[in-house]
């Protein structure tokens, strides 16, 4: 089985060296692509230097463009699982093998790593888990998705969902709205328990007085999700 | 006529300036910085507006066949809603040019490293030679 994990970054020269060798080390079997969206710093060369494939974007398309290039890669090269980490840090390669399992079984088609199921780790502030508890009953609502932490950035697709990604991926604040898609096109969504770190460099790139907007943009996404529902992905 | 809707000055005066923005949309089209397509909605527009200037009767049974009483009341409003309209059309125009874009720049980033990657193998291939790639 060939397994791709994708790490988007950006200006992440002080947090990638570190999550790329603690990739090498703790998940060996797993091909590593990052995607530079258009840093100014030294990502690219020092993603290379680690043995990385690196896919540079000319220009910045932000969080949801970057993580589809990575799917268009996995879909492009025949990779039967591709995981999303992010490239600062928070998130342990060693929740990989547990998260690959439901996908092997065929138990699930996109494995979400979530905070909240386990009890351990970085957990973010008390507004935020606010809001992420309105997103998973919003999501409940809209589309009948049981998740737990729909903002996670910890995901494993198999090749259904691989081939969906690629084909349409939300941009601007993705997470909740990727799983949406998902269950949309009746592909099983399932969630295992990981812990989180809290980055060690630099900021999130959602900061704290943007949380509401988050909220307002999301919700809306998620209310006016694509009207014609897709015809069933197939691997390509 | 004893009372014209529009005095004669301002009749030439908005004549001579409809005619001065066909020119200049004219002008952008035959040096490739509007593209016909885009152009026909302008250039209709102006064709409207000068035939409303011309014979300013017409808009005042427009207005009537509104039932607004002030004529040029209706040609506000009439004009307010077309420009929605067109910028409506603009955002939409924008929106499918953003996604095309970021279409390009995905296809750019993984034709690049395919380049790469085989860049490394060929280079693989001839240790003794000049590396293929740049620096």
């Amino acid at each position: 089985m060939r397994a791709l994990v994708i790490i988007p970054a950006l200006n992440e020269e002080r947090n990638l060296p570190q999550v790329l060798a603690s990739l090498r080390r703790d998940a060996p079997g797993w091909d590593l692509c990052v995607i530079d969206d258009g840093s100014a710093d030294r990502t690219a060369a020092l993603a290379r230097e680690q043995g990385a494939t690196v896919l540079r974007l000319s220009q910045n398309l932000g969080i949801g463009g970057a993580v589809q290039t990575g799917y268009l890669w996995a879909r492009e090269h025949g990779y039967d699982v591709a995981a999303q980490i992010d490239g600062d840090g928070q998130h342990d390669p060693l929740f990989l093998a547990a998260a690959l399992a439901p996908i092997t079984d065929g138990q699930a088609d996109l494995v979400v790593g979530s905070r909240y199921l386990g009890g351990e780790g970085f957990r973010s502030t008390a507004v935020r888990r606010a809001g992420i508890r309105y997103l998973c009953w919003f999501l409940r609502l809209r589309c009948g998705a049981r998740v737990t932490d729909p903002t996670s950035g910890f995901r494993l697709a198999g090749r259904r969902a691989i081939a969906l990604f690629a084909a349409s991926y939300p941009s601007d604040y993705p997470e909740p709205e990727a799983i949406a898609l998902a269950t949309r096109n009746a592909l099983s969504v399932r969630e295992v328990p990981v812990v989180m770190r809290e980055r060690e460099h630099g900021s999130s790139s959602i900061g704290a007085g943007d949380t509401l907007y988050y909220l307002v943009k999301v919700s809306l996404a998620l209310l006016l999700l694509p009207a014609v529902r897709r015809a069933d992905p197939r691997p390509a | 006529m004893t009372h014209p809707l529009l005095p004669l000055g301002l009749q030439v005066l908005a004549c001579g300036t409809l005619l001065l923005f066909f020119g200049w949309v004219v002008y952008l089209v035959r040096f490739h910085r509007l593209s016909l397509r885009d152009s026909l909605l302008w250039m209709l527009s102006t064709v409207a507006v000068f035939v409303l200037a011309l014979f300013p009767r017409l808009l005042q049974a427009l207005a009537r066949a509104l039932a607004v009483e002030v004529p040029s009341n209706a040609l506000f409003a009439l004009a307010i809603l077309y420009l929605t309209l067109n910028v409506l059309s603009l955002t939409i125009a924008l929106s499918n040019s953003t996604s095309r874009t970021r279409r390009l720049t995905q296809e750019c980033a993984l034709l690049r490293g395919e380049l790469e990657g085989l860049r490394a193998r060929v280079d693989a291939l001839s240790p003794d030679r000049k590396p293929v790639g740049p620096g």
